[in-house]
């Protein structure tokens, strides 16, 4: 069962097709976790993230800046390849201006004849953010309707927050079982998981990811765990990279499984539900996406993350962490001395690592290991 | 013979295979052996009871399980030892996972600190390794156990390949450019770029617009000074401080370095390439001794 999600994230652009044929519905791609999904779905459109491919590619420099994080390029050539043809829209959530400069690009040489920007505050820590946010989500919807030429009640909304909130809870289910001792789900397998969820319909995601969590009870996997590792940091998706440091314990002495994570491509992106018993449905949905855990863009003037991250840390008793940035990424450069003294500070040694498009296999599995080794050097060593 | 083939090889640094003259093989209890398979230098370190017995410091061909080999075989040497007597063999450095003889593999970096641990003593805490390809930087305890390392990213500017290269362009011997770099009336700007292709143009331009061939080693030496800083600043430098690999017997880059952080590195009569070797020699020693050994 559990293969299907590796399908689904390997295969991203056929199950849109298919389910386009399917369902002769909209589909919209958005380039950054604060789409409201819950909106899109009232209104029975599919909302898909758009993410990068990982292939070298040559068709972003005379769009885009060489120092704007490589995530940002990698979403923009998958436009300008016209990968994502099928989509009948494009929509940012207001977060890094690299990524917007991405979506700018894409509007301006690919657009599918609908493209939305929604300001989401980046102030989420003002009193003022849900109200304004509720007020934008209006004009988004009023957006929407000339897309879809239809008209969405609240019970729709409430409808497209229970979708959204089922994937989301059965995902925090599958991450219980990584607390076990032996996790009976990769790291890598646990992120093909994740991943897919911007590329199937929150439904049918939630529908197969049930079935695995039953699976989950009684599964075993026949490797040792090694060392539990956490990766932090900016969008990513490098499941090669986590495959390659879940391998590392075949041929080396040391091993490791990834545990949990703090990535948007992750926790950050369903680990908050909406709160159902809030009664105007677009108050609901503004809280939740102003109260989730933040993306450093918006985690000022407090660093509000440091307290999610170590709470996931210490729940998934983790044994170090591997600080992963995308390079140039700003916001999380800027945020990442912090995280490292406050975990060190709480006695989770950390690592850190600066990814690409593609990352260095030979030099990566080094740093990896040492890392490794500094955190379970048998004593018997020395 | 075609010229090609005739031309000096300026790039060449001295092989050596040493044995302990004042240690005799049938006295010996636990013999282990760590074998740093790099990716410019192999080495093979042999360890009887706790102490370095002999080892072999010789260039990586392009197969790691033969180069593997040949640093061991020319650390057997003359030394009267046959492979079949070493306890536990440990392999480390980049082809760590192809050295066939290997009983497990540690990496380099815990190898390295370990090793300098050794060689320099155990007061070391910040050990400087440059090798052919990579520069890394680690803390470590007084056990010579990493605390925290940092290693160049993505490009290997700075590095010993770097200097091979720059060595056999201005044709001077690499084990006379440290020398030759201070025999200079004033010292000039590093270049600008310890690329090495950038470099190459650089010096290229220098030549031509009159500099010394001593000159231009100065500022190429200041130059990889300079980039290797940077690592090492950015993980901060606790003393006593201590420089492995082929870099360390280059002085104008080393003591160029030393400058620049104002205080001087360690000394050692060891051969400063064989700490990733004696480190996994002495892990595999205190395994064997801990009868966590070959079963």
């Amino acid at each position: 069962m559990i293969e299907q999600f590796k399908q689904w994230y390997d295969k991203r652009h056929v199950y849109a097709r298919e389910w386009k044929e399917r369902n002769g519905g909209k589909i919209v791609g958005f380039f950054c976790t604060y789409a409201p999904e819950e909106i899109f779905y009232a209104f029975d459109v599919l909302p898909v993230r758009v993410l990068g491919s990982h292939e070298p590619q040559d068709v972003t420099e005379p769009h885009i800046f060489g120092m704007f994080c490589p995530f940002c390029r990698d979403v923009l050539a998958q436009g300008l390849k016209g990968r994502y043809d099928y989509l009948d829209g494009i929509m940012i959530a207001q977060s890094c201006l690299h990524l917007r400069q991405a979506f700018t690009s894409w509007e301006i040489h690919k657009n599918p004849g609908w493209s939305y920007f929604l300001p989401m505050p980046n102030h989420v820590q003002s009193k003022r953010a849900i109200p304004f946010l509720k007020e934008e989500y209006k004009l988004l919807i009023e957006k929407l309707e000339e897309l879809t030429g239809k008209k969405i009640t609240d019970d729709d909304l409430r409808r497209g927050i229970k979708i959204m909130n089922r994937a989301r809870q059965v995902m925090k289910d599958i991450y219980e079982f990584r607390k076990r001792e032996a996790p009976p789900i990769t790291g890598a397998e646990s992120m093909y998981m994740t991943c897919a969820q911007f590329f199937t319909h929150a439904t049918e995601f939630a529908e197969v990811a049930e079935k695995v969590l039953v699976e989950l009870e009684t599964r075993k996997l026949d490797r040792d765990p090694g060392k539990r590792i956490m990766l932090v940091g900016s969008e990513n998706d490098d499941i090669e990279y986590i495959n390659m440091i879940e391998h590392l314990g075949e041929q080396e002495s040391v091993g490791c499984t990834l545990v949990v994570e703090d990535h948007c491509t992750t926790t950050r992106y369903f680990w908050d539900l909406v709160d159902e018993s809030i009664d105007d449905p677009l108050d609901a949905i503004a809280t939740r996406y102003v109260n989730r855990t933040a993306c450093p863009t918006k985690d000022w003037p407090q660093r509000t993350r440091l307290k999610r991250i170590l709470e996931l840390a210490k729940d998934f008793n983790v044994d170090g962490a591997i600080i992963v940035q995308q390079k140039f990424c700003d916001p999380h450069e800027t945020d990442i001395p912090f995280i490292r003294k406050f975990l060190e500070e709480n006695d989770i040694p950390t690592y850190f690592l600066e990814f690409d498009v593609t990352v260095p296999a030979g030099p990566f599995a080094i740093r990896t290991e040492a890392f490794l080794e500094q955190l379970g050097m048998e004593d018997d060593l020395f | 013979m075609t010229d090609e083939t005739k031309k000096e090889e300026f790039w060449r640094w001295t092989e050596a295979n040493w044995k302990n003259p004042d240690m005799k093989l049938e006295d010996l209890k636990i013999i282990t052996a760590g074998i740093d398979v790099g990716s410019v230098s192999s080495q093979a370190v042999i360890v009887g009871d706790g102490q370095i017995f002999a080892y072999g410091n010789m260039r990586t061909g392009s197969d790691s399980p033969e180069s593997a080999r040949n640093a061991l075989n020319y650390a057997l040497k003359d030394t009267g030892l046959h492979e079949d007597r070493i306890d536990y063999c440990i392999g480390t450095g980049y082809g760590r996972v192809n050295v066939p003889m290997a009983d497990r593999s540690i990496t380099e970096i815990a190898c390295h600190a370990r090793g300098a641990n050794f060689i320099y003593g155990p007061e070391v805490r910040t050990v400087l390794d440059v090798g052919g390809q990579d520069c890394k930087a680690i803390r470590c305890d007084g056990r010579g156990k990493v605390t925290n390392f940092l290693m160049n990213d993505k490009c290997a500017a700075g590095t010993g390949r770097g200097m091979e290269v720059f060595a056999d362009l201005l044709s001077v011997p690499i084990t006379e450019v440290g020398d030759r770099s201070f025999d200079i009336k004033e010292e000039p700007a590093p270049v600008s770029s310890t690329c090495v292709v950038y470099a190459k143009t650089e010096a290229t331009g220098l030549l031509r617009s009159g500099w010394e061939v001593n000159e231009v080693l100065a500022a190429y030496c200041s130059a990889m000074a300079e980039r290797i800083y940077s690592l090492i600043e950015r993980i901060g430098v606790q003393e006593k401080f201590a420089i492995t690999g082929g870099m360390a017997k280059n002085k104008g880059v080393i003591n160029r370095l030393m400058k620049i952080m104002g205080l001087e590195a360690m000394k050692t009569q060891w051969d400063t390439q064989i700490a990733g070797a004696a480190g996994a020699a002495l892990f595999a020693h205190t395994l064997v001794e801990r009868g966590k050994g070959r079963k």
